[in-house]
């Protein structure tokens, strides 16, 4: 009795001995990656699903997924690297990637991942130069979106106009015509940042720096470039475009929804914020108005994957990352509104329908400057548009200004 | 604990022993004891990140390897110094704090005179009059940034009805004309805490002082002017102080504001373009530099006022 006891306890004790240690060898198989992000809520969900079926298809490696604030954002990836905890995978705005490649934040992607190239030549140009700094590749665009016109279609139609401005000298007079003292204005932007004229000044031929990104001088105060905001600043002078854009005043989604503006440029993610606040009100799309050459342009937005340089789980972060940039995975998330970067893509019959506009515009798309520096250039054009509007400065001085601080950051290291 | 017994049991002068000598040789270390995990989290959590701070603010900080980061000496320090932002800065920030903190005290004394009196309903004013100091200072700048809205504000419709102005005055969109909201919201969200101390400083002068002086006749300015002014220097003091150190650190409201209207940097404070240089431009030593430059601001501020302070109040 006594021995058989024993025997049953010996048993007992070797059996919790070895599912101890098989669990702490299933622990040490399965690694955690993790992945920060500032996805919407919605898109979040929809983030979790994908995240499940990837670990369904790679049970070693389990996501751990940290949604953060736009604002909050780049105060914690810093926090978080300087406290030699940096997550291993980050979906970061395009603009933050060479700042943070300069800091050797991130793992060079063209070396380390072999899939590389082929990724590289499957998605959108101009979303991929977002990538790009010092001569090497530190991400891939992992969603990208642009800006389009949105017109108020009611609006058009008192005013007599049938359908969008093709051309920008449409869209001034039009923008003119839906005006109405303080009561309507034809056209507002979000503010001075250059990603409010941005459009407007690439589709007119504006250039901020060379393609070889070594100088400004004769690019954002060369004519094209003088000639795109002289005419945002004629249209304010006359009153067409709202005063919102010096700041403190009814923002352009509002005014637009509410038929305060009856134009106004902006992205996809529209369709979503007007479901939810203002359910009744009908979106219309249009391309940005073409140029005096007949070509139009805008700017390329969006997110970049990147891997930490000093991820301890590089294989498995780059698995993450290859099953991001799939098909399945883009097309999964673009159900929520997330434009996906793959080229293969357009016209995709699942893609929701009003991307078939963004994708088009994404052709002629252009990325702002990769620089590490590119925030401080943002603040030098800004600064040289809030001069011209306020009349402080004529809009060449107020350029050759700007180029004399971008050429400035351009050599700084 | 037993020691903590002993030494109570022991405690009358009258009957030294060695046995006593001891404890109450012991009894001296026991604050230090009682101290140690205060103080440790307190080193741990800030002086030794001041220190580090220090160590950044004269290096090209290097975030990601942060050993091959280069020593720059003072350069730091003289980039800041010679910055035209910081300047600005530090013009935007000394001017909230010469606009807040008198009207702070004025407005402050004046509520808690009022709340002194005896009349009913004095428990509901005291709340109301609390309540701004303990809102979110997110949700009152947001509540601001709305009612100084340039297209659709109510100060501007207001001002416009009351024929003050006759085209809407753009508040947020010019670095001078922002101050406004930004100091009347300081104002505003402070008045309660400044009532409340003045408050108790009010309760702990003598009445009989004030009987004595309407038995002699004095008209309720003099009794204002020479009994409650001198006797409550003490409180106005402090809040000077305290009140200069956080008009000083003025922070939240800058940074919504800023974010609302496009200022780009001609409405920084210094603490709004601390966080910018360190966590938008990545520029980790010129950071840390602003930070010790407004810490040694603050200290020889403190110390004046201090000084002031510890003068002693005639009762006489």
């Amino acid at each position: 009795m006594k021995r058989k006891s024993l025997l049953v306890l010996s048993l007992f004790m070797l059996a919790l001995v070895t599912s101890i240690a098989t669990a702490a060898v299933r622990a040490q198989d399965v690694v955690t990656v993790t992945y920060w992000n500032t996805y919407s809520d919605p898109e979040n969900e929809q983030l979790g699903k994908l995240i499940a079926m990837f670990e369904n298809d790679n049970p070693s490696i389990k996501i751990a997924p940290t949604q953060y604030a736009y604002n909050d954002f780049k105060q914690a990836i810093l926090t978080a690297i300087a406290g030699g905890e940096a997550p291993d995978t980050i979906r970061m705005d395009i603009g933050w990637v060479p700042p943070f490649a300069q800091q050797e934040a991130l793992l060079q992607l063209d070396t380390a991942l072999p899939e590389f190239k082929t990724l590289a030549d499957s998605v959108f140009p101009g979303p991929l130069a977002t990538t790009y700094y010092d001569g090497k590749y530190w991400g891939l665009p992992l969603n990208t979106n642009t800006q389009v016109l949105l017109w108020n279609k009611d609006l058009f139609d008192k005013a007599g106009i049938k359908d969008a401005p093709k051309t920008v000298a449409e869209f001034v007079d039009d923008a003119c015509k839906l005006t109405d003292g303080t009561k309507q204005y034809g056209y507002a932007l979000g503010g001075t940042y250059f990603w409010a004229p941005a459009p407007l000044f690439y589709t007119m031929g504006g250039k901020i720096v060379d393609d070889k990104v070594t100088t400004a001088d004769g690019y954002v105060n060369g004519k094209e470039s003088v000639a795109a905001f002289q005419t945002i600043l004629d249209m304010y002078k006359k009153g067409c475009i709202s005063p919102n854009v010096l700041g403190g005043g009814i923002g352009t989604a509002e005014g637009h929804a509410t038929g305060l503006y009856a134009m106004i440029i902006d992205g996809p993610w529209m369709v979503d914020i007007y479901k939810k606040d203002y359910p009744d009100f009908k979106v219309n799309f249009a391309p940005i108005p073409a140029g005096a050459d007949g070509k139009n342009s805008s700017v390329v937005g969006g997110e970049d994957i990147v891997v930490s340089a000093t991820t301890e789980h590089q294989k498995e972060a780059l698995t993450w990352v290859n099953y991001l940039m799939s098909e399945k995975a883009q097309l999964f998330m673009a159900q929520v509104g997330v434009v996906p970067t793959l080229k293969s893509l357009v016209g995709n019959k699942e893609l929701p329908a009003y991307f078939d506009i963004f994708m088009k515009q994404l052709e002629t798309a252009q990325a702002r400057v990769a620089h590490p520096k590119w925030d401080d250039m943002d603040g030098a054009i800004n600064s040289a548009f809030t001069k011209v509007l306020k009349g402080e400065s004529d809009v060449q001085t107020a350029l050759d200004e700007a180029a004399k601080t971008i050429d400035a950051l351009l050599v700084a290291k | 604990m037993t020691h903590l017994n002993i030494q109570r049991g022991v405690a009358s002068p009258n009957t030294p022993s060695v046995r006593q000598k001891f404890w109450l040789r012991g009894s001296q270390i026991y604050p230090y004891l009682f101290l140690l995990p205060g103080m440790l989290l307190f080193a741990m959590f800030i002086i030794w990140p001041m220190l580090y701070s220090l160590r950044i603010s004269f290096n090209d900080w290097n975030v990601v390897h942060p050993e091959k980061s280069i020593n720059v000496g003072f350069q730091n320090y003289i980039d800041v110094l010679t910055d035209p932002i910081f300047h600005r800065a530090v013009v935007n920030t000394l001017v909230y704090v010469v606009i807040t903190v008198p009207g702070q005290i004025f407005l402050g004394v004046l509520v808690a005179m009022l709340l002194n009196q005896k009349f009913p309903g004095r428990a509901f004013f005291r709340t109301v009059y609390y309540l701004p100091v303990i809102t979110s200072w997110v949700i009152v700048t947001a509540l601001f940034e709305y009612m100084f809205n340039g297209q659709a504000g109510l100060v501007n419709s207001i001002l416009m009805s009351l024929g003050v102005i006759h085209e809407p005055i753009r508040w947020l969109a010019d670095a001078k004309l922002v101050l406004v909201p930004l100091c009347l919201l300081g104002i505003w969200k402070g008045v309660g805490w400044t009532a409340v101390i003045t408050l108790a400083g009010l309760q702990s002068i003598p009445v009989h002082l004030y009987e004595a002086a309407a038995v002699d006749g004095a008209t309720t300015s003099q009794r204002f002017r020479y009994i409650t002014l001198p006797l409550l220097r003490p409180t106005l003091v402090f809040l000077l102080v305290v009140l200069m150190i956080g008009g000083l650190n003025a922070y939240i409201s800058f940074l919504l504001i800023n974010r609302a209207g496009n200022l780009q940097n001609d409405a920084q404070v210094i603490l709004t373009w601390m966080n910018k240089q360190t966590f938008e431009n990545f520029n980790f030593g010129q950071g840390a530099a602003i930070s010790y430059l407004l810490t040694a601001v603050i200290f020889v501020v403190s110390w004046v006022q201090i000084r002031l302070l510890n003068r002693e109040v005639d009762y006489a």
